[in-house]
């Protein structure tokens, strides 16, 4: 197109603009053909000083823009800069602006240009993406003012969706690159921080429910900027976070979203179990899809516990609002619908009548985020042959290690005030059907991790057992056991359980050792399992809450005593044979001293017990009985350190997973963020103050 | 008319009929009645009525209404003469604003007491009058509203009024009469004119010679002996308005708690005594002025006892009217700083009163005179002003009431994070908030928080879900916390900071669901000037203790400087930092030391044991050793009972309070502050405790009797503060559980609980603890009898760790029992066989000694009747309460329990009769068995 033409053209979509609102064909075109004009190095706006306010009126077609980017060369890229510049700047100017057209506009003009660079960038082209995209002289200041809009909206009285659109905007600067600390946008992004606007999102009782899953997404990813290497302030600032209204908002947000999560399984699972020839008809076809849909979902659940993981892990005073109680959503209003005008007075209104439904539904009783992270984690669990579960499990277990090793969040679990019904679910294995007790006990919390624990333990007893998670696992119990014993805390607990479960797994370890032994090492998982013995054994009066459950200790090894010679003699074999681990197996049968002196002293008497007596075999009660009789000759020795245990820490072991974690997130982020084309229109309507233009 | 107290023996108060006859009004100082005969009325020689009134002999007072006409009874020397001051500058008077105020007081009070209309207008038109009476019961108390409202008084007492006190012709030889000498006055009544300035008279007055014939009543008043409980007694029996604004006039000097403690009285004559409202009216305004917790007091027991007001009327519904008035606001230190052009006291008056006399109007337009509809218009006017300012400052804080909001409990005041109020919170000055921030707000915010978490959690089904609701709904709470709330039931300035909500329990009951929570205060210099403690965030554990372990912590080797600045270490952050092990090692440190001095050196054992890791030599332990300290630490006797999850509330009661105390100081943020106090309080929603609260007020009566005539009964009047008609808040008994309970958890005999509590029966302890039994046996015998207590279920019946039985829950009293008045609990008291047991059984000495308790108690009490009685009389004034469903008999019926008439051996044999029946009453074991069955309580 010749200039003249241009400039013609120019007057004519004036003109155009001006009178010819109505005529929406028209319109249609004439953006693309400003845009055409654009890609093609020219620039529309020269010499009318209207033109911009009049073009973020105009409807923008981000596909249009992708596409014309993807369709550049490396060259032509460049050769554009002036003219990106230009409209990234213009549209920033724009959102100074009080029009929520055109701050809507601008918005989506400014996510079709950051993505259809970056795309382009992603690809082989090694240009400077903010050089094309704002020019390195201005960008400092560009940015600045971006984000100050970017604050003012958040902050601001503005319509939900805006607030919205904005969050999403944050959400595509963010995700632009795979790897999040390559994403040298973010960089001013931690200059000018958008954190306060976030927090005062989460505080906000009324805009948390519409925003706070974006919120918490966009302060995730942003804390996972360059998380290893530099200074990054919002890895600062959520540290000390000590907003007590901010941290019960988070962990509302993602309470909510995991409870959402809780609540489709149950349902598909009680779906499943209802009728019995429909379902095993229903099941075969329908397994694979839901199964599908299971695992779309844990990955959408991926980033949620990202964001519970860093508030965990960073933030010491998050672990109160664990247990501050939420009133779950309601399904058929899913947090996604936004009210638009929603002010308080409306909430309270709203109050009175959703307590009226209290009583009708139990399901509307007050949760916490423990409870439903508890629940959430015995679903994630179960199966953990997929990869995406598979990590996703390990992240709960990783969380739970956190959790397991604060002073304050173990002083909660073990508060026999607080007591919680926390719904597990189980597993149906080939011994036992697929169990899920609706009412389960009211108890302390830490019964309910304990027993999530056992259950782990017992139910990935397989040749491909997951061993690394194993080791998590043995470890919560470990931590747990040692804030009880630091703290005499005496909970009522069948130890049992736990103590059938670790023998269990011992019994497991021992018969596929050969296969075992070349894919871990096994002596350091027996050693573990062993000192948790140990713990119990030789600090058992600290913690443990009654004498007889002393004895049934004793009697449970005892009556396993084979486990434990054969481990004994397993753990002697390797250290006697050079390799890999004869060190461990040498510290195993360290370890294993108490309870072989325990298995010593007490056999020969309950032998000659029965002997004495002309009894094949005894009852429980009477070995018991010759238990109790023989306790005071039988010293124990005490072992080094039982009650040590290695903090966590990210750093070193975690951060390849946690890498490559974000990596999957940030796709997904990605992918979901383009969707925010198709309801532009959705958004302008709720935007626009008038209705909109036909 | 005339009240006459002959019966009693005192005074005869007659107030002559036909003297009204010609009368306009009769006025608020006294009885008014003016005398339609001059000359016949002679006051104390000096001069007749007569002579001052010539001519037309209207004399009037201005309206009792009216706030400054109130104080016209002065303060009276020996002799019961008035002793005048005045302070001239308080006498410059604006013509205009006193013949309003004039005016309107006028058409009120004619409307009210006379048909003579025409008269009044008449004379209202023709006189300005004014005195000048500063009185020095005000002066004493000196506080501003006062002096403005004297001021305010003095514009309205015209000299001559004063005067026509004095003129009750008929009654002149009566001592009754004398009463009205106090507003006497020497000067000659003045007719003055419209528009003329009032002439200030300034000198003070006395008027010799008075004392002899100085009233019987009068010398009540004056004498020592009067005190609240006797001027609450006559303001419910005198009829006259002379009388009764004396009345009010002198509780400006009684001492505050004094009055307060006849709150309830007070205001349910406010509410159902026309005349009674307007004489204390100005007491109970200048009180909710000067103090916002005796206005939330105000608004919480008018609008309970409001709720018996079945239509309200314009003679009924001053109550509600004065309750919206203080909701709104209108009577906080701050509305009076609007000024309307006129001088301060002036406005002030009109703001204070305006309400009271646009909605006065309002119902008497229908007689309107020109005077009349001049006020109501200028009243009406200010009257808009004041709420439309009122409505601007309430949309500053729309967050008030929002729990969500963190802010539930903030009135939106920013006067004391000013830079001034910080200065004053450090220098620990007072610091008065003047923004205009509605003041009552934040407690009455809180109080309705605790409530509706009550009506929430009685629509749940079990105990165990409401349990678990209630610690929900209080961390809830816990977020809108520290703010400038109280506890009402305290006795001493306090912020609550927090609700440790896992101690919460809910108590039992099937339908309602009472709950009982600990409450963490910070005690302070005024609950409403000192500044409110910052928040302290729960898990701040590392904070506090490091700050006061500072110097273990820097030995402690491993720290380095960069810990303490979080933005320090920016430039090489590491991520470790979070989780760095010092802060654990500090609680460790902690707990450990801790756990040194609590625990015995076994233990101390397998502590140290852990810590001493790098020793090389090995260490062994015995296994039977291990056991044996399970087994001595399982057995140890911790005087508790176990944790019941039909029962929440034995376990948390059972704890004695010093040791909760101790746990929950430890566990919470703001324990280490020294004016830390944990408290606690029972949340009844759902419950009608008006008639506990008049318990409440008979026991302490009793108790105070008792005490004075060193009678050793004992019993233990439990604080009741009521919110509404159905609702409340109780504070409870410390250190007991119910009978029920510990027979349900001890599964003993009460005999048996007291060995196993306090040992054997000759032990010290145990005498110590059965005296405590018997005393307080007999002192709730007592109260059973004499205000028919009924439901005396063990539920209803504690014992605390010292011994001594507490009564509680007195739903049924007087005329009311459960099972629709039946009579299912016949007997006199309670009085079990178990309970004879643990006196040693009958005949035993103790059990002697119960009986002669309860003999000299109830002779003392007999003694004291006379300030019992008007307690439960008054508040049956209008009441719908249960237990005056037999009306005034009901009264009577009280009356008649005193016997009055009986001899001491009449009475000591009536005693021995009631312990003897009560204790063989076939009903109090059927009641009992009838409980067990229906609500499974022992």
């Amino acid at each position: 197109m010749s200039q003249e033409a241009g400039q013609g053209d120019k007057k004519g979509h004036s003109v155009l603009l001006r009178k010819g609102s109505s005529n929406k064909m028209a319109l249609k075109e004439k953006i693309v053909q400003i845009y055409e004009a654009f890609f093609q190095g020219e620039d529309p706006s020269a010499g009318n000083p209207n033109f911009w306010d009049e073009l973020f009126l105009l409807k923008v077609n981000t596909t249009f823009i992708e596409t014309e980017c993807e369709k550049l060369s490396g060259e032509g890229l460049l050769s554009l800069k002036e003219n990106f510049n230009l409209m990234f700047y213009k549209a920033v100017e724009t959102l100074k602006q009080d029009n929520s057209i055109r701050t809507a506009n601008a918005v989506h003009t400014l996510c079709a240009l950051v993505r259809g660079i970056y795309k382009k960038t992603l690809k082989d082209y090694g240009f400077d993406v903010i050089n094309i995209l704002i020019g390195f002289d201005s960008a400092e200041t560009v940015i600045q003012s971006l984000i100050e809009s970017v604050n003012r909206f958040l902050n601001g009285d503005y319509p939900v969706a805006l607030k919205q659109l904005i969050l999403k905007f944050l959400l595509v600067l963010a995700s632009v690159t795979d790897n999040i600390s390559q994403n040298t946008l973010l960089e001013y992004i931690l200059i000018n921080s958008v954190y306060e606007s976030l927090i005062q999102i989460l505080a906000n009782p009324v805009s948390r429910q519409t925003l706070g899953v974006d919120a918490i997404l966009v302060l995730t990813l942003l804390v996972q900027y360059r998380k290893y290497e530099s200074a990054n302030p919002y890895i600062v600032k959520l540290s000390i976070l000590d907003d007590e209204l901010a941290l019960t908002g988070y962990a509302e947000v993602v309470s909510v979203a995991l409870s959402d999560f809780n609540r489709d399984y149950k349902i598909r699972s009680s779906e499943q179990q209802t009728g019995w020839f429909s379902t095993l008809a229903n099941m075969v076809g329908n397994m694979f899809v839901a199964e599908e849909k299971e695992v779309a979902a844990v990955r959408a659940n991926d980033s949620v516990l990202l964001a519970l993981y860093e508030a965990i892990h960073l933030n010491r005073n998050f672990i109160t609002a664990l247990t501050h109680a939420h009133t779950p959503s309601i399904p058929s209003t899913p947090p996604s619908s936004p009210t638009p005008d929603n002010s308080p007075v409306e909430d309270k209104q709203v109050n009175p009548l959703e307590n009226s439904q209290a009583p009708i539904e139990p399901a509307h009783q007050p949760t916490n985020l423990l409870v439903t992270f508890l629940e959430y984690s015995s679903v994630v669990i179960q199966d953990t042959k997929e990869q995406t579960r598979y990590n996703n499990a390990r992240l709960c277990l990783i969380i739970l290690t956190c959790i397991a090793e604060d002073q304050y969040a173990n002083s909660l679990m073990h508060d026999i005030n607080m007591n919680f019904r926390v719904p597990l679910h189980r597993m149906p294995m080939r011994h036992r059907k697929a169990k899920f007790e609706a009412s389960p006990p009211s108890r302390p919390l830490v019964c309910a991790l304990l027993d999530l624990m056992v259950e782990f333990i017992m139910s990935h007893l397989m040749k491909t057992m997951p061993l690394e998670l194993y080791t998590r696992c043995l470890g919560i119990c470990h931590r747990v056991l040692c804030y009880q014993k630091k703290c005499r805390v005496r909970l009522q607990y069948p130890w049992k359980n736990l103590w059938t479960a670790l023998i269990n797994l011992l019994k497991f370890i021992l018969s596929h050792e050969n296969h075992l032994v070349k894919r871990a090492n096994i002596f350091h998982i027996c050693s573990k399992i062993v000192n948790i013995f140990n713990l119990f054994i030789t600090y058992g009066d600290t913690f443990l809450p009654n004498p007889s459950s002393y004895d049934e200790l004793y009697y449970e090894i005892i009556r396993m005593h084979q486990v434990f010679d054969n481990l004994y003699s397993m753990a002697l074999r390797y250290t006697t044979s050079e390799g890999d681990h004869k060190e461990s197996a040498a510290r195993l049968t360290n370890h294993l001293i108490n309870v072989r002196a325990i298995v010593n002293h007490f056999t020969p008497k309950v032998d000659s017990w029965a002997a004495n007596n002309h009894l094949s075999s005894l009852t429980e009660e009477q070995v018991l009985e010759v238990v109790r009789a023989s306790y005071d000759t039988l010293t124990l020795k005490l072992q080094d350190s039982l009650d040590q245990f290695e903090r966590y820490t990210e750093k070193p072991n975690e951060s390849a997973f946690f890498t490559q974690l974000v990596r999957s997130i940030i796709t997904d982020v990605r992918k979901s963020v383009s969707e925010i084309n198709i309801d532009q229109q959705t958004i302008l309507q709720e935007v626009s103050p008038m209705p909109p233009t036909p | 008319m005339a009240r006459n107290y002959s019966s009693e023996g005192d005074l005869v108060t007659t107030q002559p009929n036909s003297v009204n006859k010609g009368c306009i009004f009769s006025l608020s100082t006294g009885n008014m009645g003016n005398g339609a005969e001059p000359g016949a009325s002679e006051v104390n020689g000096n001069y007749k009525i007569g002579d001052a009134c010539s001519g037309d002999m209207y004399r009037f007072k201005t309206s009792s209404l009216k706030t400054g006409s109130r104080v016209s009874f002065a303060d009276l020397d020996g002799d019961g003469n008035l002793i005048k001051t005045c302070s001239e500058s308080e006498l410059d008077i604006d013509p205009n604003i006193s013949s309003l105020n004039f005016g309107r007081s006028l058409s009120y009070s004619a409307i009210e007491r006379t048909k003579n209309t025409e008269l009044l207008t008449h004379v209202c038109a023709k006189t300005k009058p004014y005195d000048t009476h500063s009185l020095s019961s005000l002066d004493r108390l000196s506080t501003s509203p006062i002096q403005e409202e004297v001021a305010e008084m003095c514009e309205q007492i015209n000299g001559e009024e004063s005067e026509l006190e004095q003129n009750d012709t008929e009654s002149l030889d009566e001592p009754s009469e004398q009463i009205l000498h106090s507003s006497h006055s020497v000067s000659p009544p003045r007719t003055v004119t419209k528009g003329k300035p009032p002439l200030p008279n300034g000198k003070s007055k006395h008027r010799p010679g008075s004392g002899k014939q100085s009233s019987w009543l009068l010398r009540l008043f004056e004498s020592k002996m009067f005190d609240m409980s006797i001027a609450i007694s006559y303001l419910f029996n005198s009829k006259e308005p002379g009388v009764q604004t004396y009345l009010a006039n002198k509780m400006f000097s009684f001492v505050e708690h004094e009055v307060d403690f006849y709150l309830p009285q007070l205001l349910n004559m406010y509410i159902h005594m026309h005349d009674v409202a307007e004489a204390v009216h100005p007491y109970v305004v200048h009180r909710c002025r000067s103090s916002v917790e005796f206005s939330v007091k105000c608004v919480w027991l008018l609008s309970a006892f409001s709720a018996d007001v079945l239509k309200p009327t314009w003679k009924t519904s001053q109550g509600l009217k004065l309750r919206n008035m203080i909701l709104n606001e209108e009577l906080s230190h701050h509305s009076h700083s609007h000024k309307h052009g006129h001088r301060r006291n002036q406005s002030h008056h009109i703001t204070s009163n305006s309400p009271l006399n646009h909605s006065m109007n309002n119902t008497l337009s229908p007689s309107g005179k020109k005077t009349h509809t001049r006020s109501r218009s200028d009243a009406t006017g200010i009257y808009i002003k004041q709420s439309n300012s009122h409505s601007t400052s309430t949309l500053h804080n729309y967050a008030c009431g929002d729990l969500a909001s963190g802010r539930a409990f903030d009135n939106g005041c920013l006067c004391y994070q000013s830079s001034e109020g910080v200065k004053n919170g450090l220098t620990g000055r007072e610091m008065n908030c003047n923004c205009g921030a509605p003041r009552l707000t934040p407690q009455i915010e809180f109080i309705k928080a605790l409530m509706s978490i009550g009506t929430r959690l009685q629509q749940l089904p079990t105990k165990e879900l409401r349990g678990s609701r209630l610690m929900a709904e209080l961390a809830m709470l816990n977020l809108n916390l520290p703010a400038r709330v109280w506890l009402p039931t305290a006795q001493f300035d306090h912020h609550v900071v927090r609700i440790p909500h896992t101690q919460s329990v809910v108590l039992n009951s099937k339908e309602k669901a009472p709950y009982l929570i600990y409450v963490e205060v910070l005690e302070c210099e005024n609950s409403l000037t000192s500044q409110v403690p910052n928040k302290i965030l729960e898990n701040t554990l590392r904070y506090t203790r490091s700050e006061e372990d500072l110097a273990t912590f820097y030995h402690h080797g491993n720290t380095s400087p960069r810990d303490f600045s979080v933005y320090g270490s920016m430039t090489d952050f590491d991520d470790a930092d979070c989780w760095s092990q010092e802060d654990d090692e500090i609680i460790q440190l902690h707990l450990s030391m801790k756990s040194i001095k609590s625990c015995d050196s076994i233990s101390q054992f397998s502590i140290e044991s852990s810590t001493s890791g790098d020793s090389k030599d090995p260490v062994y332990i015995a296994a039977g050793d291990i056991r044996r300290r399970l087994s001595e630490n399982i057995s140890a006797p911790k005087g508790k009972f176990e944790r019941d999850p039909e029962d929440p509330s034995a376990a948390a009661l059972k704890e004695p309070w010093e040791d909760k105390v101790q746990r929950i100081r430890e566990s919470s943020p703001y324990g280490h502050l020294h004016n830390w106090r944990l408290m606690s309080v029972i949340v009844k929603c759902g419950d009608d405790l008006r008639q506990e609260l008049m318990v409440y007020q008979v026991l302490k009566q009793l108790q105070t009797f008792w005490e004075l005539e060193h009678v050793p009964l004992w019993i233990r009047p439990y604080n009741i503060v009521v919110t509404s008609n159905n609702s409340g808040m109780i504070e409870p008994v410390l250190n007991a559980v119910s009978l029920h309970q510990i027979k349900k958890h001890s599964k003993m005999t009460l005999l048996q609980y007291f060995e196993h509590e306090f040992g054997p029966q000759n032990s010290e302890e145990f005498l110590t603890a059965q005296k405590n039994f018997v005393q307080s046996c007999a002192g709730y015998c007592l109260v059973c009898y004499l205000m028919q207590v009924k439901d005396r279920h063990n539920g209803n019946i504690l014992l605390d760790s010292e011994g001594h039985i507490i009564h509680i829950d007195f739903g049924f009293i007087l005329s009311t029992s459960p099972g629709k008045n039946l009579g299912f609990e016949n007997s006199a008291f309670k009085l079990t066989h178990e309970f004879a047991e643990v006196m040693g059984g009958e005949g035993s000495d103790m059990f002697e000694y119960f009986k002669i308790l309860i003999l000299q108690g109830l002779i003392v009490s007999r003694k004291h009747m006379d300030k019992i009685i008007p307690l439960v009389e008054i508040m049956q004034t209008g009441s719908q309460l249960q237990c005056f469903s037999k009306g005034i008999s009901t009264i009577r019926a009280l009356k008649d329990r005193f016997h009055l008439t009986s001899t001491e051996e009449q009475l000591q044999l009536l005693v021995d009769n009631m312990v003897e029946s009560s204790l063989n009453s076939l009903t109090t074991k059927l009641y009992d068995g009838f409980q067990y069955f229906t609500n499974g309580i022992l």
